[in-house]
């Protein structure tokens, strides 16, 4: 869930159109077109924007997070085809078993070993290698193994390498962020512009649903949901795209699309002869996208965070996810020993925490550029 | 007052409807058969078309979403398919005063928390506590609860050894126990909500007395007596006692993680709601006439900052409610929750959208609660009975 | 608004220079400047000196920006965190109050000095009742605390004062009427029997029927009581209908300060006289209007010499290089300017 303090509606910055002057009426033809002016001053807005964002250490912070994690996001392809991690498909995240063997030399009880890299005692040894004697020699896969030469981050439970897990699942948490992000803003966006505009009976609905939405709590719903049909990636953004677009965003949303709705441009553009639907996507929509970012931000860090308590539990079809590598390990037992098995517990755990925040971050400093109030100076 | 909640109650109603029936739908876009499930393909099709009668899965659809929703409203969630004969509502209702206990616990102490904290920050701005405890709060927001909550476990519980790793009793310490767990449960509730009523009676009245500092007596006797009473509860059932400090002793650890993640939400919002509440002129109008500086930030000041910050908690309740569901399951708290996903992962569906629709009613509840709170606190808001 | 210049309060008129008694208020060259973020200084009061007799009420009028609010505030320490008293003094009732700290001040607010601020509306917190606003100061201030009914009684004594229903005590702000806060603001600001009372700008918010009420409401309880008050206002002729002296402030300075009857009807700063000239009258002789051309000083950094000389019509070398000090040019009279004596005696009329 997000922290939303302020409501950012109330935005006194005044609309691309306002600052061109602009007045577009159906068929009317302007020297540029508009959306080479939306551009052009957009650009400008964007310059101004970041200055001010630039300024806000954590936003920064959360920026370098992202970039960061996209880096080792686009890593991971490069890596798989270059040089010793092509060979032999041992760093495929998903079915690369690679485990390393080590041979023991058994020796009658655990009070005879003297050293444990290399001797092991014939009960223990039984688990593995059936039928041993002392003086046989016992070769035992090492999985998950720690860090090493050839497994940076060591491998899994399964003998797969962790350190290929990790940059995979960065790609499949940004791909699901993206969806999650896109389908937010386009729902929210258009609920709220669809509200505003039409009012009546038809906002009162949108907005009784939007209340229902919010209410309703996302994990138990996507828990059971998840439980009845096979929940890939893809349709996990849908869906949370669509839970959190029809919430509180389609209600902050179309406060500030009242607040474009009333302004002089559009009654001009009205009178021109716009229809509805044009006045809605040519100019209120657009006037309205810029916050719509601002929650975009906190959408990807939500689908982050849900996806990873997902797929902990075992509930989401995805090749390979963060999520899904504290799984193995939960269920093999192996995070119970606390830090033996450390590469197992913490690389995952840090990258959903780490990535989630960055995106956090960033919505915070933009929410302080955007909403003039919550600024310092 | 009683309008008010009336009026809330039926939309309410309303809202749970609503959300029962995209349950029910949600249920039927389920890609197969139900009855394939948990009917044996080989039998014959008369039969089945009988057991699916017995259980309610033949008639139109509309017929089926009718049947649901009335059958909701009036107890009957179905039979659970893998605890039969079990019917749905006692397992859900066992089930029930777990998941309050650690909820209840675990709001409260967030947002107190969270207050205290918030209104503090904004109070004394600048310096490195404030700096300090809003990244010790933000990076608690937002780590992956389940790999934290694993984190406190295996530092609380396993290397340190102050708390039990999960569960909410020790089975050996109860195996000869007079009483069940969710006996322990509810006389442990009950004597809160004892307490707390006692507690919030001494505000009321507080409330209506003008002299200051006896209503701050009223309010401390409120406070003394509730916990008074919770202590006397416990003396008068010294046999259950022993008991009930070993569930309060599983329930430290999963409510001390969840308010941990979920403080930082209230203060940061409280910091911003004050920081605006500061500017406004009758805090300077309260600093002219020479009110002393914390009962500027208590009472005129975090009083009215605390208003967006209860109708936070609206949004805040998924939040919470899903946190909830987690720290279940890490903790392996048998409770609604956790309900919730062992029921989905072996597919009874009786049982799932049981507990799916009380988590439901759940949040719903909450909300009513909020906006009585609201009301309480806003004067504007009020219905006057009056005018 | 009506020519009634010549209706000033009666009774006699404290001079400002001397007087009978000791003034309640004796402000000496108070100096305050607002630091800024980068090390700026905003000359916000500038040398202000001014007394206020018992029993009397003194104006203080002048553009928005002239520093009279910052006077108001620096007088009771409330100004805002960045405000650096960098001089003078304030003598209230031989104390002086700039040498207080800061819970000896507290102490004294409300019992000493009380205020009413702009906007009335704004300065009751919406979740508590009036009465138990009103009660706050008392049960802060008065010693011993007072009982529920010694209190009340008081409360009830006070809206009767000011003309609102006693009902109305337990009732919340938004209960009330625009003129009814600022009535109960006004009662607030008695409870505690203060020797002065700050009203700054105690109108402006309201319409203009209600403005007439409350304005004959003040001067009446003024009288009544012998309170001294300070009135802060941009608009002269609502502070000229009810005060006794009358200051006028331009740019963190005071310009012109004298009896109101005095000021009003023989403005000798050019300021005032600018003002008041740029008021047409209803019922006095037609006149042309003369235009105060340009706006107030950047306090950041105000013009050299006399603050006003780049808008001064009457404006010679000297007031560039010399800031002109108060003088008193006629009894109880002062003004700071080197050329009053060009300023025409009577206010510009069309022949």
């Amino acid at each position: 869930m997000v922290i939303k303090d302020k409501d950012p509606a109330e935005v006194l910055e005044p609309t691309l159109e306002e600052v061109a002057g602009v007045v577009v009426g159906v068929g009317e033809d302007l020297p540029e077109s508009l959306w080479r002016v939306r551009w052009r001053l957009g650009w400008a807005g964007f310059k101004k924007n970041w200055r001010l964002f630039s300024e806000n250490k954590i936003g920064m912070f959360g920026l370098a997070l992202i970039i960061f994690f996209a880096l080792m996001a686009i890593a991971h392809p490069l890596l798989r085809g270059v040089g010793p991690w092509q060979a032999d498909n041992i760093y495929d995240p998903v079915i690369g078993f690679d485990a390393v063997a080590i041979d023991y030399e058994v020796v009658a009880t655990e009070a005879d070993v003297a050293d444990p890299v290399t001797q092991i005692d014939v009960r223990t040894a039984q688990l593995w290698c059936f039928g041993v004697i002392p003086g046989d020699v016992c070769t035992i896969n090492q999985t998950p193994a720690p860090p090493n030469a050839d497994h940076w981050l060591g491998t899994d439970p399964l003998g797969r390498d962790v350190a290929s897990q990790l940059t995979y699942s960065t790609r499949a948490a940004f791909f699901l962020g993206s969806i999650a992000a896109l389908v937010t803003v386009g729902v929210a966006t258009t609920v709220g512009a669809i509200a505003a505009f039409y009012g009546g009976w038809l906002d009162n609905f949108l907005m009784r649903l939007a209340d229902l939405v919010l209410l309703l709590p996302l994990i138990p719903i996507l828990i059971v949901v998840s439980g009845m049909f096979e929940v890939t990636m893809p349709l996990l953004g849908v869906l949370i795209g669509i839970l959190s677009g029809f919430g509180g965003t389609a209600i902050v949303l179309k406060s500030q699309a009242l607040s474009v709705k009333v302004k002089p441009f559009i009654d001009a553009a009205r009178v021109s002869g716009g229809s509805n639907m044009h006045l809605i996507f040519k100019h209120v929509i657009p006037n309205v996208l810029p916050l719509s970012f601002l929650y975009m931000m906190f959408t990807v860090t939500e689908a982050i965070s849900l996806e990873a308590t997902l797929s902990f539990f075992g509930l989401i079809e995805a090749p390979m996810t963060w999520g899904i590598m504290l799984s193995t390990a939960q269920t093999q037992g192996y995070l119970r020993s606390g830090l033996e098995f450390w590469w197992l517990l913490i690389p995952a755990g840090v990258a959903v925490s780490l990535l989630a925040a960055g995106f956090f971050f960033v919505g915070r400093a933009m929410d302080e550029v955007i909403n003039p109030r919550l600024r310092s100076r | 007052m009683l309008k008010f909640i009336a009026k809330r109650l039926i939309q309410m109603a309303f809202l749970f409807f609503l959300f029962l029936s995209l349950v029910f739908f949600l249920l039927q876009a389920q890609p197969g058969d139900i009855t394939a499930q948990f009917l044996d393909p080989s039998l014959p099709a008369e039969v089945r078309q009988q057991i699916a009668a017995r259980l309610g899965l033949d008639g139109g659809i509309w017929n089926q979403w009718w049947n649901y929703i009335s059958n909701f409203f009036t107890g009957n969630l179905g039979v659970s398919f893998s605890q039969y004969p079990k019917d749905v509502i006692s397992v859900v209702a066992e089930r029930i005063p777990r998941t309050l206990f650690l909820f209840a616990f675990a709001t409260f102490f967030s947002y107190a928390l969270g207050f205290a904290l918030g209104k503090r920050l904004a109070w004394r701005r600048g310096g490195f506590s404030e700096a300090g405890i809003t990244v010790v709060g933000v990076v608690l927001y937002t780590v992956f609860y389940a790999w934290f909550a694993i984190l406190m476990i295996l530092f609380f519980a396993s290397k340190l050894g102050w708390f039990p790793i999960n569960g909410f009793l020790t089975p050996e310490f109860w195996r000869n126990a007079p009483f069940t767990g969710n006996q322990v449960f509810t006389q442990l509730l009950f004597s809160i909500g004892i307490g707390t009523t006692i507690a919030v009676t001494g505000l009321v009245v507080a409330r209506r007395v003008s002299e200051r500092s006896t209503a701050r007596i009223v309010r401390r006797t409120g406070y003394g007596l509730g916990l008074v009473s919770v202590v006397v509860f416990w003396f008068m059932r010294s046999d259950m006692w022993p008991f009930a400090r070993d569930i309060i002793h599983h329930t430290i650890l999963p409510v001390l993680t969840l308010t941990l993640i979920a403080f930082a939400g209230t203060m940061l919002l409280t910091r911003s709601s004050m920081l605006e509440t500061l500017k406004e002129d009758y805090i300077l109008t309260a600093r002219a006439k020479g009110v002393p500086d914390k009962d500027i930030r208590d009472r005129h000041a975090a009083r009215n900052a605390l208003l967006p910050v209860v109708t936070s908690f609206i949004l805040g309740l998924a939040f919470l409610i899903g946190g909830g569901v987690v720290t279940e399951t890490v903790f392996g708290w048998p409770g609604m929750g956790q309900l919730l996903l062992s029921s989905t992962l072996i597919e009874d569906v009786p049982l799932a959208t049981g507990a799916l629709g009380f988590i439901g009613l759940l949040a719903l509840f909450a909300h009513l609660f909020v906006d009585i709170l609201y009301s309480v606190l806003d004067p504007r808001v009020r219905i006057h009975s009056r005018t | 608004m009506t020519d009634s210049r010549m209706d000033t309060a009666e009774g006699d008129f404290g001079g400002v220079t001397s007087t009978a008694e000791r003034p309640i208020l004796e402000v000496k060259n108070l100096v305050m400047n607002y630091e800024l973020k980068g090390g700026g200084m905003v000359s916000a009061v500038e040398g202000v000196s001014f007394n206020v007799p018992k029993g009397k009420s003194l104006g203080l009028v002048g553009e928005s920006g002239c520093g009279k609010t910052s006077v108001a505030l620096t007088l009771m320490q409330l100004a805002a965190d960045n405000a650096r008293v960098l001089g003078g003094e304030v003598v209230l009732d031989g104390d002086d109050l700039l040498k207080l700290d800061r819970e000896q001040m507290r102490r004294r607010r409300w019992t000493d000095v009380s205020m009413v601020f702009q906007g009335a509306m704004n300065s009751w917190n919406p979740v508590y009742t009036v009465g138990e606003q009103i009660r706050e100061t008392m049960d802060i201030h008065w010693s011993p605390k007072p009982t529920t009914a010694q209190a009340r009684a008081k409360i009830v004594e006070l809206f009767n004062l000011v003309g609102i229903n006693p009902e109305m005590i337990d009732r919340y702000p938004h209960e009330f009427s625009g003129g009814m806060k600022q009535r109960a603001v006004i009662a607030m600001a008695l409870a505690c029997d203060p020797k002065l009372i700050i009203a700054d700008e105690p109108t402006t918010a309201l319409d203009v029927i209600v403005q007439e009420q409350i304005l004959q409401e003040l001067k009446k309880i003024q009288h009544g009581l012998g309170m001294s008050i300070i009135y802060i206002s941009h608009d002269i002729a609502v502070i000229a209908e009810i005060t006794d002296l009358l200051g006028v402030m331009y740019a963190g300075k005071i310009v012109e300060i004298g009896s109101t009857a005095e000021v009003f009807a023989r403005p000798r700063h050019p300021y005032t006289w600018l003002i008041l000239s740029s008021t047409p009258s209803i019922t006095g002789p037609r006149r042309a209007l003369a235009p105060l051309v340009g706006e107030p000083p950047n306090l950041l950094d105000p013009p050299t010499g006399c603050r006003f000389h780049p808008r001064c019509p009457f404006a010679t070398q000297i007031c560039v290089q010399e800031e002109p000090t108060l003088m008193e040019i006629s009894d109880g009279h002062s003004i700071a300017c080197w050329n009053h004596e060009q300023v025409p005696l009577t206010l510009k009329v069309d022949a």
